[in-house]
C-alpha cells in the first residue's frame, strides 16, 4: 500500500535537493551586476510607480471602490447555485423567491450605477 | 483521515484570526484576520456536513460567504474614508475617543 | 466512515417542503424592507434638492404604516401568537410572530419613530450628517466640517430596523446571523456620517466595524459548533439535542460560549462593553439615540429567545456564568460612570449598567423574567432616546457641547431644558414615579422569585452607585454657577421636540399607569 507513494517522495527529496542546491550554489559560483532595474521592486515590467503609503502617496481609490463593487456583486450571485441545482424540487416557490432576490441585488445595482459607481473617470 | 482533523485545524485557524486581530495594529490586517476567522467557520461548517451526511452546512457557508463580503465592502470602505481623512490606517493612530 | 454524500440528483428530485408563510403576522417586517428598497431608489433617482423632504416623509410613514400592520394583526380575528414562517409538518415556526416578538416589534417601531424625528431634524445647525468629503489637506481634520448634508441614513436606518426585527423573531441560528449582519453593518456606517466632529466619527465607526466583525465572528463560530453538535441550527432541535445524552458535550459548551459572546457584544453587556463608550461618543448624536435604544432591544429579543427556546434545559450548567456576567456589567458601568467627564461616554456607560439589569431579568427564565425584560426595554429605550435627544440641544461653537463642566449651571440659562433632563436621569436612575423604577421593579421581583437574590442585591448596590453619577449631574446643573463662555441651549425644532416629547411622556406614563404595558408585555411567551 504505501510503496505506492515511493515515487511521490523521490519526487519531494528531488525537488527539495534540487531547490536547496540552486539556492545555495548560485550566489557562490555566478557573477554579480547590479543596475538600476535589478534593484527596483518588481511590477509587471512597468516603471514602478510611487509607493501608497501613510504620508504622501497617492491612493487608487478608484481600483479599490470596482473592486469592492465587484466583490459584492460576484458573491452575490454565488446563490444562483444552490438554487440551480434543487430548482425542480422548489417550483414556483423558489423561482418567485429568487425573483425576489435578483430583483433587490438590481435594486442595489441600479443604485451603484445611478450614483456614478460604474464611471471610471 | 477523520474529519476531526478538518476541525481542529478550523479551530487552529480561527485562534490564529481571533490573536491577530488582538495584536495587529493595522486596521487592515486586523479586518483580514476577521476575514480568516469566518472562513474558518466555514471549514467547520462544511465539516460538519459532511460528518452529518446532509448539505445544510454547506448552505450555510454560502450564506457566511456572502455575509463575509458584504462585510469585506462595507469594512473596506470605513478605513478608506478614514484613511482619506488621517493618511494612516492604525488603530493606535486612531486615539480621540479617550475618556 | 461518511455516511453517502447526498448527491445533486437527489436534491432536485426529492420533494422540497414548501414553508407556509403567514403574510399578515409577518407584515410589518415586509412594509419596513420594502420600503427600505424604495428608499434606496429615491436615494438613486430624486434630484438631490428634492431627496431629503421625501426621504423623511417615507421613512416617518414608512414606521407608521408598519405600526398599524401590527396593531392590525394582533386585533385580527386570526389566531395571533403562533404565525410567521412554517415549514409544514413542524410546529415551531422558523420565523416566529409570538407575543414576546409582537411586542417588540411595537416597542422598535416606536423607538425608531422617535429616533428617526431626531435623525431627520435640520432645525439646529442644519442638521447633523454630512456627505462623505475628505478635508482640505492642512485643515484642522479634529474640527472638520464637510460641507453639505446627504440622506443616505434613511435607507440605512430602515435597513438596520429591518434587521433588528427579523433578529428578534428568528428561530434559527443562520436567519438570526444574516440579520444581525443586516443591522449591523448599516450601524457601522451610520456612526461615520457626522457632519461636525468627522475624524471622532469616523474613528467609532472603525473600531464599532472591527470589534463588531470580530464579535460576529465568534457568534457565527458558536452557530457552527452547535451545528456539529445538534445537527441542525434551528432552536427547538438545538433544545432537543440538549435533552439527549449521547453528544460531545464540549460542542454543546463551546458552541453555547461562543454564541452567547457574540450576543452579549451587541448588547454591550459586561465584560464585552469595550466599544459602546467610543461608540456612543463618536457617533452622531441622533445615531446614538437609535443604537442605544433599538439594538439593544434587538439583542436582548434574540437573548431571550436563545436561552429560553434553545439553552432552558441545560440552563443549570451556564446560569452561573451569566450571574457573573451580569455582575461585572452592571458594576462596571456604575463604577466606571464616576469616573466619566464627557456626557456621552457617561450614558454609555449607564447603558452598560442597565443592560446588567436587564441581563439579570433575561436569565430568569420564567414568564415574569420574560415580561419584566421587555418592559424594562421598553421603559429604557424611551428615556434614552429622550436623553439623546436633549444632548442635541446643548451647543457651543464647535457643535455639541457634551463635557460635562459645559453643562454647570445650565438650569439658569434654560429651566426647561434642564428640568427635562433631570427627569430623564432620575428615569434612568430607577426613582419612583419614572417607568426606570418600575422596569427595575419588574425585572428585580421575577429574579427574586426565581430564588437570584444575591444577584439581586448587587443589583441595587450597582443602582445605588448609578443613581449617585445621575444626581451628580442634575446637582452641576442646578447648584454651579454657568461658565462665561459656556454652550447656548438651541431652541428645538419640531421633530427634535416631538422626539423627547415622546420619550419623556412614555417614561412618565409607564411609571404612572405601567399596568397596560406590563400585561401587554406577560400576554405570552415564545412558541416551543
Amino acid at each position: 500500500m504505501l510503496e505506492s507513494y515511493l515515487p511521490l517522495v523521490l519526487l519531494f527529496v528531488l525537488a527539495t535537493g534540487f531547490a536547496v542546491f540552486s539556492v545555495s550554489v548560485a550566489p557562490l559560483v555566478g557573477p554579480r551586476r547590479y543596475n538600476r532595474a535589478k534593484l527596483d521592486a518588481y511590477e509587471c515590467g512597468i516603471e514602478p510607480s510611487p509607493v501608497p503609503v501613510a504620508g504622501g502617496g497617492r491612493i487608487p481609490v478608484k481600483f479599490y471602490l470596482t473592486g469592492m463593487l465587484f466583490i459584492l456583486f460576484d458573491v452575490e450571485v454565488v446563490f444562483m447555485y444552490p438554487y440551480a441545482v434543487a430548482a425542480g424540487g422548489l417550483g414556483v416557490f423558489g423561482l418567485v423567491a429568487v425573483g425576489v432576490f435578483l430583483l433587490a441585488v438590481t435594486i442595489a445595482f441600479v443604485y451603484e450605477w445611478r450614483l456614478g459607481g460604474l464611471d471610471w473617470d | 483521515m477523520t474529519p476531526t482533523y478538518y476541525l481542529l485545524l478550523s479551530a487552529l485557524l480561527f485562534t490564529i484570526g481571533a490573536v491577530g486581530v488582538l495584536v495587529r495594529r493595522n486596521a487592515i490586517v486586523v479586518f483580514m484576520c476577521v476575514e480568516l476567522m469566518l472562513n474558518a467557520v466555514n471549514l467547520s461548517l462544511v465539516t460538519f456536513a459532511r460528518i452529518n451526511g446532509e448539505l445544510d452546512g454547506q448552505i450555510m457557508a454560502f450564506f457566511v460567504m456572502v455575509v463575509a463580503a458584504a462585510e469585506v465592502v462595507v469594512g473596506l470602505a470605513i478605513i478608506m474614508s478614514i484613511f482619506k481623512t488621517r493618511r494612516s490606517a492604525s488603530v493606535d493612530d486612531a486615539n480621540l475617543l479617550k475618556y | 466512515m461518511f455516511q453517502a454524500t447526498l448527491g445533486s440528483q437527489d436534491v432536485a428530485q426529492s420533494a422540497v417542503n414548501i414553508p407556509e408563510i403567514d403574510w399578515q403576522a409577518i407584515s410589518p417586517v415586509v412594509v419596513v424592507f420594502v420600503a427600505a428598497c424604495l428608499s434606496v431608489l429615491v436615494e438613486a433617482f430624486l434630484p438631490r434638492e428634492r431627496r431629503w423632504s421625501v426621504q423623511v416623509t417615507l421613512s416617518l410613514l414608512t414606521v407608521v404604516v408598519a405600526g398599524l400592520a401590527l396593531g392590525l394583526y394582533v386585533n385580527s380575528d386570526a389566531v395571533v401568537g403562533t404565525g410567521g414562517i412554517t415549514v409544514a409538518g413542524q410546529a415551531v415556526p422558523l420565523f416566529s410572530a409570538d407575543y414576546p416578538a409582537l411586542f417588540l416589534w411595537g416597542t422598535l417601531l416606536a423607538l425608531s419613530f422617535g429616533a428617526l424625528l431626531l435623525i431627520a431634524d435640520r432645525s439646529v445647525d442644519g442638521g447633523a450628517f454630512a456627505s462623505p468629503v475628505p478635508p482640505a489637506p492642512g485643515g484642522d481634520p479634529v474640527q472638520y466640517q464637510a460641507p453639505g448634508r446627504q440622506t443616505e441614513v434613511f435607507p440605512l436606518a430602515l435597513f438596520a430596523l429591518g434587521g433588528m426585527m427579523v433578529f428578534l423573531a428568528a428561530n434559527d441560528l443562520l436567519t438570526m446571523f444574516v440579520a444581525l449582519e443586516v443591522l449591523s453593518l448599516p450601524l457601522y456606517l451610520m456612526c461615520g456620517l457626522a457632519r461636525r466632529r468627522r475624524l471622532i466619527s469616523q474613528e467609532s465607526a472603525v473600531k464599532y466595524f472591527l470589534l463588531g466583525a470580530f464579535s460576529s465572528a465568534f457568534f457565527l463560530y458558536g452557530l457552527a459548533l452547535l451545528y456539529g453538535y445538534a445537527g441542525s441550527v434551528r432552536l427547538v432541535d438545538i433544545a432537543a439535542a440538549t435533552a439527549g445524552t449521547d453528544r460531545p458535550e464540549t460542542l454543546l459548551y463551546a458552541g453555547f460560549g461562543l454564541l452567547v459572546v457574540g450576543l452579549l457584544f451587541k448588547a454591550s453587556i459586561g465584560p464585552f462593553h469595550a466599544w459602546t463608550p467610543d461608540v456612543y461618543q463618536g457617533a452622531p448624536t441622533p445615531v446614538t439615540a437609535f443604537m442605544a435604544a433599538c439594538t439593544k432591544v434587538a439583542a436582548f429579543g434574540a437573548i431571550l429567545r436563545v436561552l429560553t427556546l434553545a439553552f432552558e434545559a441545560s440552563s443549570w450548567e451556564w446560569r452561573g456564568v451569566l450571574w457573573a456576567v451580569a455582575i461585572v456589567s452592571m458594576l462596571i458601568g456604575a463604577v466606571l460612570g464616576l469616573t466619566q467627564t464627557d456626557m456621552k461616554r457617561m450614558i454609555a456607560y449607564s447603558s452598560i449598567a442597565h443592560a446588567g439589569f436587564l441581563l439579570v431579568g433575561a436569565i430568569a427564565m420564567t414568564e415574569d423574567g420574560l415580561s419584566g425584560t421587555m418592559f424594562y426595554l421598553l421603559a429604557y429605550g424611551f428615556t434614552t432616546l429622550a436623553a439623546f435627544g436633549i444632548i442635541t440641544l446643548v451647543r457651543d461653537g464647535n457643535g455639541e457641547a457634551t463635557h460635562l463642566s459645559q453643562w454647570a449651571g445650565l438650569a439658569k440659562r434654560s429651566p426647561l431644558v434642564a428640568v427635562t433632563f433631570a427627569f430623564l436621569l432620575l428615569a434612568l436612575a430607577g426613582i419612583p414615579m419614572t417607568s426606570g423604577f418600575m422596569g427595575k421593579l419588574a425585572v428585580f421581583s421575577a429574579a427574586i422569585a426565581d430564588g437570584m437574590a444575591p444577584l439581586v442585591v448587587v443589583a441595587l448596590l450597582a443602582s445605588a452607585i448609578a443613581a449617585f453619577f445621575y444626581l451628580r449631574v442634575i446637582v452641576l446643573m442646578y447648584f454651579s454657577e454657568p461658565a462665561q463662555d459656556g454652550p447656548t441651549v438651541s431652541v428645538p425644532g419640531a421633530f427634535t421636540t416631538a422626539a423627547i416629547t415622546l420619550g419623556v411622556v412614555v417614561t412618565l406614563l409607564l411609571g404612572v399607569l405601567p399596568a397596560f404595558a406590563l400585561d401587554w408585555a406577560s400576554v405570552g411567551g415564545f412558541v416551543s
